[in-house]
């Protein structure tokens, strides 16, 4: 049996500045890392992995100079990291990420669980699981709160807006994680050093997987034709005062001018 | 040639509609909904939203939601329908079906729709979307026909159109028995009044310590007809309220908005940089909340809050 867990080497959304004057969005050296949520599946996958005696692998779409980022990923306990390298840098969408991994993890064979987050730190799109799972035939269990092994079942409680869920699937099942599955473990310095030993295996989408370059390309459904940067213009006013009270009067006067109040006392 | 929406929300469905009609009338298009459930609609409850047919799909097994049994449906209905466009409201729900929807018939999703053009003469569609939790948008054509998106509630507002006949067609789904299968629905406790009708939004962060605090911030809400929020952690870890704000959660635009020990983390901030006025009050004098809001109070909250509420009751302060 094994389990996979989808991680993705992101961009650090919160570093992205815009420029006032162009809005445009600074991205160049915007540092990227593999993602926070990411810590979220690797602690779901390696539990699960250990409660089912289960090997755990590590499974990226990106670029290949992601290589060396893997290390702390690896010492939550995967077997090894497989990165399959993007010939399209990003530009192919969800659709693409989906069609590509469902191809390593058949490669990869006999997955019986495949771990997500439910959306990457920088894409957001909330596409690439459920797309996964219906390309791969397999049922989802999004946004679990709770999620375990019960022989062959996953039995999950999950998180919709208005409800909560108790669900069980058959194997083999996708599940996605939210930063409140779990609290992840911090690995330490023997996981990381056993980490050390660890493989990052690097695939080509042709080679190793079999799909076209081009068809890929033609995969991707979406055509970018502009971004922006969203300008925030707020008047950032400090109000200071002797006092507490000083400052709530002279807050008040403020909101009076800004006509979103009226006051009929004076201070 | 038609523009379907789909939303197991109802005000979601209703914010789709107003805007979809909104754009039909222009492009000489008709306006359809897909409704999934386990009875029959009746056309006459739908006169006022504006559209002109309403999809049914029903079977016992849309009883619970659940992702592939909704996707089963409602790729059904598109693929009568053979809609120009299909809007799906961004709920949790919403996302897993608009997803696994397009990876089946080969569409091209475009997620956090804030805006969109049609052209029906050219068929095409272009959708503008938040990307970077909310700190940019990017401007797509989707290549496919139909296009899909999927838009985030309150994005769209619900207007009550004129009374029409609804045309109800009945669509046969092939629904197969899904391997999830839901056990048990728990319902959450129901929010209050909605918030996106609240004038005022008193927003609670991680700075403020125990819940009995909130009781000072629903104080503060109340003497100005506005309703307490809060943030992801606010509500996922400690629980203290049924939603929150942000890209994940609600997204909010009151005449008033007070940030209470708020960080001011993007994804959070979303929900409420459409207020008219925010005044942000922290301890921390580099909180990024002071760069996002129009008054900053660098004080602790428990200093001003109290007083605040003291002065807003002695000046006599309400609503303009």
């Amino acid at each position: 049996m094994k389990i996979v867990a989808c991680i993705k080497y992101s961009l650090d959304a919160s570093e992205i500045k815009v420029d006032a004057a162009s809005k445009q969005l600074l991205l160049d050296d915007v540092p990227r890392k593999v993602g926070n949520i990411d810590k979220n599946v690797l602690e779901t996958a390696v539990t699960l992995g250990k409660a089912a005696g289960a090997t755990v692998h590590g499974l990226t779409f990106g670029p290949a100079k992601a290589k060396e980022s893997f290390r702390e990923a690896m010492a939550f306990g995967l077997e090894d990291v497989t990165l399959i390298e993007d010939p399209l840098d990003g530009a192919g969408g969800p659709s693409v990420t989906a069609a590509v991994l469902a191809e390593a993890i058949k490669k990869i064979g006999e997955v019986d669980v495949v771990v997500c987050g439910e959306v990457s730190d920088d894409g957001f799109t909330y596409q690439v699981p459920p797309r996964l799972a219906e390309r791969l035939g397999m049922p989802q269990i999004s946004y679990v709160r709770q999620v375990e092994l019960e022989g062959d079942q996953l039995v999950a409680e999950r998180e919709l807006d208005d409800s909560s869920q108790s669900v069980k699937a058959g194997l083999p099942a996708v599940v996605t994680v939210t930063e409140e599955t779990n609290t992840p473990r911090r690995p330490t310095l023997m996981d990381a050093l056993k980490a050390k030993k660890k493989p990052v295996h690097l695939w080509q989408v042709d080679a190793d997987l079999g799909l076209d370059k081009k068809e890929l390309a033609q995969k991707a459904t979406l055509e970018q034709i502009a971004t922006e940067g969203v300008v925030i213009n707020r008047k950032q006013q400090m109000v200071a005062g002797d006092d507490p009270a000083a400052i709530a009067n002279q807050l008040i006067d403020l909101l009076v001018k800004e006509n979103v109040i009226t006051a009929n006392g004076g201070a | 040639m038609s523009i379907l929406l789909f939303s197991e929300n109802e005000n979601v469905a209703r914010e789709l509609a107003a805007k979809a009609r909104t754009v039909a009338d222009t492009q000489g298009l008709s306006v359809a909904m897909a409704l999934l459930g386990e009875t029959a609609p009746a056309g006459s409850d739908f006169a006022a939203w504006g559209v002109d047919t309403v999809y049914s799909v029903q079977n016992s097994l849309l009883s619970a939601f659940n992702p592939e049994v909704y996707t089963d449906a409602l790729a059904a209905v598109i693929e009568q329908a053979g809609p120009n466009l299909v809007l799906v409201g961004a709920t949790k729900a919403g996302l897993e079906v608009a997803s696994r929807v397009s990876e089946r018939l080969n569409l091209g999703c475009a997620s956090w729709c804030v805006d969109f053009d049609l052209d029906a003469a050219e068929n095409s569609v272009t959708a503008r979307c938040m990307i970077f939790s909310g700190q940019g948008t990017a401007t797509y054509k989707v290549r496919t026909q139909p296009a899909l998106a999927t838009v985030s509630p309150g994005v769209f507002e619900a207007v009550e159109a004129p009374a029409r006949d609804v045309n109800v067609v009945s669509v046969e789904a092939d629904i197969k028995t899904p391997r999830m299968t839901v056990v048990q629905e728990n319902e959450k406790m129901a929010a209050g009044r909605r918030l996106q009708d609240a004038p005022v939004i008193v927003d609670v962060g991680m700075g403020v310590k125990e819940r009995e605090d909130l009781a000072m911030l629903e104080e503060l809400a109340a003497l100005l007809n506005g309703q307490t929020a809060c943030t992801r952690p606010v509500s996922s870890d400690r629980d203290w309220f049924p939603e929150w704000l942000g890209l994940s959660g609600a997204q909010l635009s009151p005449d008033l908005c007070f940030a209470i020990g708020i960080s001011g983390a993007i994804q959070h901030v979303i929900g409420i940089r459409d207020s008219k006025i925010i005044v942000a009050i922290n301890n921390d004098p580099d909180s990024g909340m002071f760069m996002q809001s129009d008054y900053n109070i660098n004080a602790d909250l428990y200093d001003i809050v109290p007083v605040l509420i003291e002065a807003i009751k002695t000046r006599a302060v309400t609503l303009a």
